[in-house]
């Protein structure tokens, strides 16, 4: 660039601040409203959105789908897209390395590769063309990464190849051409914009990536929706968590209030001594830490299985936690517990009780440690609505509709069901503990009542009387 | 009396000329897009707040960084409006800055004379994504472990020197307290540090060349 185009830049500038404003307050003011209306936003967000709580981080756990930060999730997009390409799949640094290196150094170098001492934007169609692809392409990865996975091998090879053609190979000729035309008709970028090719081309190209991202977009609306575990952030929600995890398992050996000291009715450890979790001894002398390691590790040489999943159990780091905390908020004395919620909302005077709402819980915190698989419980399994009403050796007798015969109301009010030959084929449920009155009354009123699903089914169900004013 | 104390001070410090230099400039008639400078400055300054108060009660250990930020966000009060602000300016900063970026390549503003403007431009950028990068796996839960995890393995695809780059990031091979340590430490060290000496020589250009101006069509 010549000392003259330097001078006429500098001449240009000084008559724009000429006819300019002051520093202070002209666009300090501006400043000061734009920066306010961003602390307004971000305390909205914090206060309405937050921020979603995550379990902790489990090295075990390897089955979890990582998920970068979403400013990173059009590189994800593209790194994924980038192995459906033939062949050079197989070089992985061309585009973790080489293309983000390559992206990282134009930009960082533009203005020694843009001399032209041009600034409107009809002399930069080149730059601008190039740059919008690039900023759309990156923006359309990022809707492409966000959408829910396809469900079968079938739809994900569609949305695949849609995804490729629209994020990776369209993008990818646009720029071609964009270069191409630059190198060999540099005029075409000069004329005049109503006879402007790259432009048209550019538009062109972009409707089409938009067209592939909206058909992508479309067919993933229809995908099922993810499962969103939900993470229990409260302290409350955490000690119910691991009272839940706890009745499942742990309670068959340790019993539900933590004081077995010989464990009784349990397949291969019939007579075995234990230590009362819930002891002094126990909680006092052993931290945390230690409890964590008991756990996940358990104890072989004393029948204790592990349970956390580095070591093949079910549980992961966050779980294992929560069964801590319900210990020692339970147990230990020098630990004050919170107020704990009802299992279930109490009955009404009529009101028929839900799967969902009511049962679910119950059957959750009573029943499942030993009715799912993999246990000895006759193959009646309880881990669902479906799960409860049609599996297990006595089916058709276990849960009839509106009949107090039924197994399960029998054996939960501590009646066993006995064959014709005088054997017991069903014992007394649940086999160590009592079922309080209302738990007990819950699975009655269920039942009689046909055995309701949703809260709505259960509430046409309910014969509630009649609000009558007070006098 | 004010006056009086306001002239010894300015006999010392230069108050007026620095009002002179630094406040009372003229500058192009302004717009909007030029106010997204100073909004990721304002966001730079937000965010170093924020994590002056959370580093308060934040542990960078893998046994204590999750519970910790439990803490944060049910025992400590306000913590989660300051956690809130921290995690949502982060993603409104590398917003904005990108976008800022993107104002001065439409207005072409990165040219004659501004070019080493750019340079620290993109320094800035960069480093914000990294602040972004860094500070994502500290919470040490599920989701930051395994983006570091799937990150640093990225990053340690390079040909030749990716063994290192990988072990450099990680501290060893695999993700480990060393690992939060030192994303701590960048996080809350190494990058604000670059970030601060780049913002200075950026304001420092902005203030000596002016603010570009939006080009006319005959430029």
């Amino acid at each position: 660039m010549n000392e003259e185009i330097k001078q006429k830049i500098k001449e240009r500038y000084e008559q724009e601040l000429n006819k300019g404003e002051r520093f202070w307050p002209d666009s300090i003011f501006k400043d000061v409203i734009v920066s306010l209306g961003i602390f307004i936003v971000l305390v909205l967000l914090a206060t309405f959105i937050g921020v979603a709580n995550e379990p902790k981080a489990d090295p075990s756990d390897t089955s979890y789908l990582p998920r970068p930060e979403w400013y990173f999730l059009f590189l994800f997009k593209f790194l994924a897209l980038y192995g459906q390409i033939p062949v050079i799949d197989k070089i992985e640094w061309l585009a973790t390395v080489l293309v983000p290196s390559l992206g990282i150094a134009l930009l960082t170098f533009l203005p020694l590769l843009d001399k032209s001492p041009y600034r409107h934007y009809s002399r930069r169609i080149f730059a601008l063309t190039v740059m919008g692809t690039i900023v759309l392409d990156m923006v359309l990865l990022t809707i492409m990464a966000s959408l829910p996975v396809p469900p079968d091998a079938d739809e994900l090879a569609v949305s695949t190849t849609l995804q490729t053609i629209g994020g990776l190979w369209i993008p990818a000729a646009l720029l071609t051409i964009l270069v191409v035309i630059y190198a060999f008709k540099r005029s075409l970028y000069w004329e005049s914009t109503r006879r402007n090719v790259p432009l048209w081309v550019t538009v062109a190209g972009a409707a089409m990536m938009v067209a592939m991202t909206a058909a992508v977009s479309i067919r993933a609306a229809a995908y099922p929706k993810p499962e969103e575990a939900e993470v229990p952030s409260t302290l409350v929600d955490q000690i119910v968590a691991g009272q839940d995890l706890y009745s499942v398992q742990c309670v068959e050996c340790h019993g539900d209030d933590g004081s077995v000291a010989v464990i009784e009715g349990v397949e291969g450890l019939e007579g075995e001594k234990i230590t009362p979790i819930n002891s002094r001894d126990v909680l006092y002398t052993i931290t945390d830490g230690a409890m964590y390691e008991v756990i996940a590790y358990g104890r072989p040489n004393a029948g204790m299985p592990p349970f956390g999943k580095t070591y093949g159990g079910e549980l992961s780091r966050s779980e294992i936690d929560y069964i801590i905390l319900f210990m020692r908020y339970t147990w230990d004395d020098r630990f004050e517990a919170p107020v704990i919620p009802e299992l279930f909302p109490p009955l009404a005077e009529g009101e028929v009780p839900s799967y969902d709402v009511h049962i679910a819980p119950i059957v959750k915190r009573y029943c499942v440690s030993c009715h799912r698989a993999g246990k000895e419980n006759n193959d009646y399994l309880m881990t669902s609505y479906e799960e409860i009403l049609t599996t297990g050796e006595n089916v058709e007798k276990n849960i009839i509709a509106g009949d107090m015969n039924s197994y399960l109301l029998q054996v939960i009010q501590g009646h066993e069901i006995v064959n014709e030959k005088g054997e017991v084929i069903i014992g007394v449920m649940p086999p160590k503990t009592k079922l309080k009155a209302n738990v007990v009354d819950a699975f009655i009123r269920w039942i009689m009542n046909g055995m309701p699903k949703t809260a709505e089914d259960a509430a046409a169900l309910s014969v509630m009387p009649e609000a009558t004013p007070a006098p | 009396m004010w006056k009086k104390i306001f002239d010894w001070l300015d006999e010392r410090l230069g108050l007026n000329d620095l009002y002179n230099t630094l406040l009372d400039r003229p500058e192009p008639r302004g717009n909007w897009w030029n106010t997204l400078g100073s909004a990721s400055l304002f966001l730079f300054v937000l965010q170093g707040l924020t994590g002056i108060f959370l580093t308060i009660y934040y542990t960078p250990s893998p046994d204590h960084a999750y519970d910790s930020i439990q803490y944060i966000m049910e025992g400590v009060a306000f913590g989660w409006l300051i956690r809130g602000i921290h995690h949502w300016g982060a993603s409104l900063m590398v917003l904005v800055v990108f976008i800022h970026m993107l104002r001065v390549f439409v207005t072409a503003s990165y040219k004659y004379p501004r070019e080493l403007t750019w340079f620290i431009g993109i320094g800035l950028l960069l480093a914000t994504i990294g602040m972004g990068f860094t500070g994502y796996l500290l919470p040490w839960n599920q989701r930051s472990y395994w983006a570091t995890t799937v990150g640093t393995q990225i990053a340690g695809t390079a040909p030749l020197i990716g063994e290192f780059i990988l072990k450099a990031l990680r501290g060893g091979p695999d993700l480990s307290a060393l690992t939060l340590q030192r994303f701590f430490s960048a996080h809350i060290w190494i990058i604000p540090a670059i970030l601060m000496a780049l913002i200075g020589i950026h304001l420092y250009l902005i203030i000596k060349h002016g603010e570009s101006h939006f080009p006319k069509k005959d430029e």
